[in-house]
């Protein structure tokens, strides 16, 4: 087992050492980081924002090959990823960020993923009944909708409501007010300011597992161990609960593992609406702004966080399934 | 019960005479057709598909209001018998803005679907053939590519292209078609396996012509769901790629751009994204809800096949 895992994990770094690298040079030739000096009014002369560019380690003066060594010995040997071109630290960006997008992802993935579960198990005891007809339904539409239109649907539905009661209940932005002082007031503030960015959250990702759960459910509801225990006496419902859900949540819970490292990229639309500053919204900023530095920074998070995700689900099969052997 | 079973009996027995006599093909269509049809939810997607296909097509020539004509007289009206849509801020239609919008969304969609699916079914099926070297290569390319930061580079590219929608296709093309490929390969190694593959290697037929002769129609019904539900990742993604201002740019417009401008005037004019919102909204369920329907009409084994 720790042989596999060992070449497994040494297989993602060295694409993950590609990928980013990749990404480096990919930035470089697409974004240009003079453009931030190009609107300054007096203009600044070419050569000179060329000089300021220089202590980033962004001037076009030096060849490109340069500039990626200087950037990969920094990293190697300092941990040190740079600056954007108007001289941020990426460090100082990227560690506070994470830890904004986790605020906001973590509550939401687990609850998405219970409602799912949830809803899964309730429409495949009940197949092709009412019940299971309206969740089949609400999940096709919340699984096909996109997080901007929930996003924005939910946005206006929250001023509607601010407007009718003539009080701010919902805030549409940001993840705190800055005036609120005490440990109750900031902890309802907090709730004011995600309650919204986490429905949509869940409303997009929830479907998934419910789909899921439900199929493998009633493939499992049929298999003769289920048989087996309600010729034992056990109503269906124990049966269900105790005998054919714990198999057949094992896929459910890979691709639950599968996907939380996976939310700190994926909030992307919905941090860049309600103006969360996580990861998600850095990755847009970055590109915008031309920062090539915290651009390749975004994306070695996302693909280190995709490899943990990746080796997460297969420890986690390994783990919850006995009939799985690694050798 | 009994009407699934009859349903697997007729589709076994068809099979069996449409492969000795080739003169009754139609009757699996017409067998498809059948299960399809049973499928109320996606027949009405079907439906609704057809309908938004044909406004992309033809809706233009229903309102006098080209996308760039400015209507100095109407700024910012809520819909009305002029403008169907309502007007926004500068004086533009937004019925003809959707439709165009639509029309654009959906030339991108199948487009990329359309090539992703027809690379990722050829090196898919051609990974699972050869085996060895190749596959090892070609799944080594595709794991890659799996851990690379794909909407980044996707938004880095793009938004270098000043909103040329041909760009885009090819950007999304780029970046879309492994995830599909693995799924091909997947069910693939499964049909390398089979007597007629093993037959066709040894009467000496060529690599290639195995790979494409038969193996690639015998994942036939995979690859049209692949292909349908590669249309809405692909609205998807230009939304999302055009919303945040990488995609398509003003002169052109797109259901994303759209949605970027109906967001900044949410409170004020909300009409300006309802109706793109709305009309995204009905492609990408009905495109889903067809999916639905042909997995279950084209898959044989589906346990839903008669009974939905």
């Amino acid at each position: 087992m720790a042989k596999y895992l060992i070449r497994q994990v040494l297989a993602w770094l060295v694409r993950i050492f590609i990928a980013v690298n990749l990404t480096f040079f990919v930035a470089s030739a697409f974004l240009d980081p003079a453009s931030n000096y190009a609107e300054r009014r007096p203009p600044v002369p070419p050569e000179q924002i060329q000089r300021m560019l220089e202590p980033y380690n962004l001037s076009t003066n030096e060849p490109l090959w340069h500039r990626w060594w200087d950037w990969l010995t920094g990293i190697v040997l300092h941990w040190d990823w740079g600056h954007s071109p108007v001289g941020e630290v990426v460090n100082d960006q990227v560690s506070f960020r994470i830890g904004m997008s986790a605020q906001l992802m973590m509550g939401a993935t687990i609850v998405a993923f219970v409602i799912g579960v949830a809803l899964g198990v309730y429409s495949a005891a009940r197949q092709y009944k009412l019940g299971d007809r309206v969740v089949q339904l609400i999940s096709i539409v919340a699984l096909n909708t996109s997080i901007v239109v929930v996003a924005l649907v939910v946005v206006y539905l929250a001023i509607q409501i601010n407007r009718a009661t003539g009080s701010r209940i919902f805030f549409v932005t940001g993840a705190a007010s800055i005036d609120v002082a005490g440990f109750w007031p900031s902890l309802v503030d907090k709730a004011q300011h995600l309650i919204l960015p986490s429905i949509c959250l869940v409303f997009i990702s929830f479907a998934q597992y419910a789909m899921m759960q439900r199929s493998l459910l009633l493939d499992n509801i049929a298999a003769d161990y289920v048989r087996t225990a309600r010729a034992k006496g056990l109503p269906q419902a124990k049966a269900i609960r105790r005998h054919a859900l714990r198999t057949s949540m094992i896929p459910v819970m890979v691709t639950f593992a599968f996907s939380i490292p996976a939310v700190f990229t994926g909030a992307m639309l919905s941090e860049n609406i309600f103006a969360w500053n996580g990861m998600g919204q850095y990755m847009v900023q970055t590109i915008l702004k031309n920062d090539i530095n915290g651009a390749v920074a975004v994306a070695a998070f996302s693909s280190l966080m995709t490899a943990i995700g990746a080796v997460l689900s297969d420890l986690c099969v390994v783990w919850l399934d006995p009939r799985v052997r690694v050798s | 019960m009994s009407l699934q079973q009859s349903t697997k009996d007729t589709g076994e027995f068809i099979d069996q005479t449409t492969e000795q006599d080739t003169g009754k093909r139609h009757t699996r269509l017409a067998l498809y057709v059948k299960r399809f049809r049973r499928n109320v939810p996606a027949v009405i997607g079907l439906a609704v598909f057809l309908v938004l296909v044909l406004v992309a097509a033809f809706g233009w020539l229903l309102t006098p209001y080209a996308i760039a004509d400015i209507d100095f007289m109407a700024l910012s009206q809520p819909p009305n018998p002029t403008h169907w849509f309502g007007t926004n801020s500068t004086g533009l239609d937004l019925y003809s803005m959707t439709v165009h919008g639509l029309g654009r969304s959906l030339i991108i969609a199948l487009a990329v679907a359309g090539l992703t699916i027809v690379i990722a079914a050829f090196l898919g099926a051609l990974a699972a053939y050869r085996g060895g070297k190749t596959e090892a290569v070609i799944l080594g390319v595709v794991n890659f590519l799996l851990v690379c930061p794909v909407f980044l580079l996707e938004a880095v590219i793009a938004q270098k292209s000043g909103g040329s929608w041909v760009w885009l296709i090819f950007v999304l093309t780029l970046f879309g078609w492994m995830v599909t490929a693995r799924v091909i390969w997947q069910l693939s190694t499964s049909i390398r396996e089979r007597e007629y593959i093993a037959a066709a290697r040894y009467m000496g037929v060529p690599g290639i012509v195995v790979v494409l002769r038969h193996m690639v129609p015998n994942i036939g019904s995979l690859l049209v769901v692949q292909f349908v539900l590669g249309i809405v990742s692909t609205v998807m993604s230009e939304t999302a790629l055009s919303f945040l201002g990488f995609g398509i740019k003003i002169p052109d417009v797109s259901l994303g751009s759209l949605l970027m401008d109906g967001q900044k005037v949410l409170s004020t004019t909300p009409w300006a994204f309802f109706f793109p919102a709305g009309t995204m909204m009905l492609l990408t369920v009905s495109v889903a809800l067809m999916a639905d329907g042909l997995r279950d009409a084209l898959d044989p084994n589906s346990a839903a096949g008669g009974r939905a």
